[in-house]
């Protein structure tokens, strides 16, 4: 049986295999049709419909149950998370499992359409490491990506000694995986 | 063997004793996906790959330990796989799993999921990639929630799995 306790190395598994069949135009059409359209409909009724509350809704459980480490910042115009243990990435650095090139960015794979779907952009950066950040808003709402520490607090996961890595991804405004910048 | 805990008979080890459940739903829509995309018989490659290559500790496992390893890696896995009723039954030739509740199934129902109909078959076709390189064979029976999985030696002459003895998921 394919269980859900090593899920994540079940997920990047699968990554690798389907980039093998069919490139990464499969890859990415996974994320968006199988992850964001089918595994997580839950998560996009709830910020389809409730978009800021509903963020609030989908990640508190969720992130509680995978057993994130993670702080959550919400304002009226702003959906903040600070990951600072990603169980997901975590599980496959403690296990040693390495089949896929990218593995962080199928967070983006899915979250991404899901936000365009629902009205949002993401400002995003995640290092490799298990350490990522995350700001939801409005597409109309131009205000850029914080600047660290004014919106976390000293929660925010660019203050660690550790954020720095030899290769951070960096995402502004974006909805779409390939979307993305090397950081150095 | 690659594991994080190197004391645990499952390969990949996590740092919360129970997976979250919400997972099923990726299993089950990864198994549309590729039936959707590439068809059925990509389904059953991509169960015995996933069987072959991210299970392999697993086989080599069974390979060494023989019926009690395979005894041991059952009960260890459903342990960890919230909701799950499952009673494993050893002997020298084999290994059987009465599967009272399928965790997966059960989580899928709940949630009004709809479930792929050859959802069952991957219990078969991965189980039988990771026992033949530990020279043993799969049978399964039933599905859809519960059903019995045993693995033998293969060297019992058990006849061939019939698939149409695992039942369509709903």
């Amino acid at each position: 049986m394919i269980g859900c306790y090593d899920f994540c190395g079940h997920y990047e598994w699968t990554f690798g295999w389907l980039e093998q069949l069919g490139g990464h135009e499969l890859v990415r059409a996974y994320w968006d049709e199988a992850i964001h359209q089918d595994s997580q409909t839950h998560a996009s009724g709830l910020i389809g419909s409730k978009g800021f509350e509903g963020m609030k809704e989908y990640w508190g459980p969720t992130l509680a149950d995978e057993g994130a480490v993670y702080e959550r910042t919400v304002m009226d115009d702003v959906f903040r998370i600070d990951m600072h243990e990603c169980p997901s990435k975590g599980f496959l650095i403690r296990n040693g499992l390495h089949q896929y090139t990218d593995y962080c960015d199928h967070c983006m794979g899915w979250i991404g359409p899901l936000m365009r779907q629902a009205g949002f952009v993401v400002d995003h950066e995640h290092n490799h490491c298990g350490q990522c950040w995350w700001e939801m808003r409005r597409k109309a709402d131009s205000t850029p990506a914080s600047a660290p520490g004014t919106l976390g607090g000293d929660k925010d996961v660019r203050l660690r000694p550790g954020w720095k890595s030899a290769h951070t991804d960096h995402y502004e405004r974006a909805t779409d995986p390939d979307d993305k910048t090397a950081v150095s | 063997m690659t594991a994080a805990d190197p004391a645990s008979p499952l390969p990949y080890t996590d740092t919360k004793p129970v997976g979250h459940a919400d997972f099923y739903f990726a299993v089950n829509a990864t198994f549309r996906f590729i039936l959707r995309h590439h068809g059925e018989e990509a389904l059953r490659k991509y169960w015995r790959d996933f069987g072959d290559s991210y299970h392999k500790p697993v086989s080599e496992q069974w390979r060494g330990r023989g019926m009690p390893g395979v005894a041991e890696y059952w009960r260890a896995f459903f342990k960890a796989e919230p909701g799950a009723e499952v009673e494993v039954h050893e002997s020298a030739d084999e290994v059987r799993l009465e599967v009272k509740t399928c965790p997966a199934i059960k989580h899928l129902r709940g949630h009004q999921r709809e479930i792929v109909p050859e959802f069952c078959q991957h219990c078969y076709f991965v189980n039988e990639a990771i026992a033949e390189p530990a020279e043993m064979t799969v049978r399964v029976c039933g599905g859809n929630g519960s059903c019995t999985q045993r693995f033998l030696k293969r060297t019992v002459d058990a006849p061939p799995q019939n698939l149409e003895d695992i039942a369509t998921a709903s």
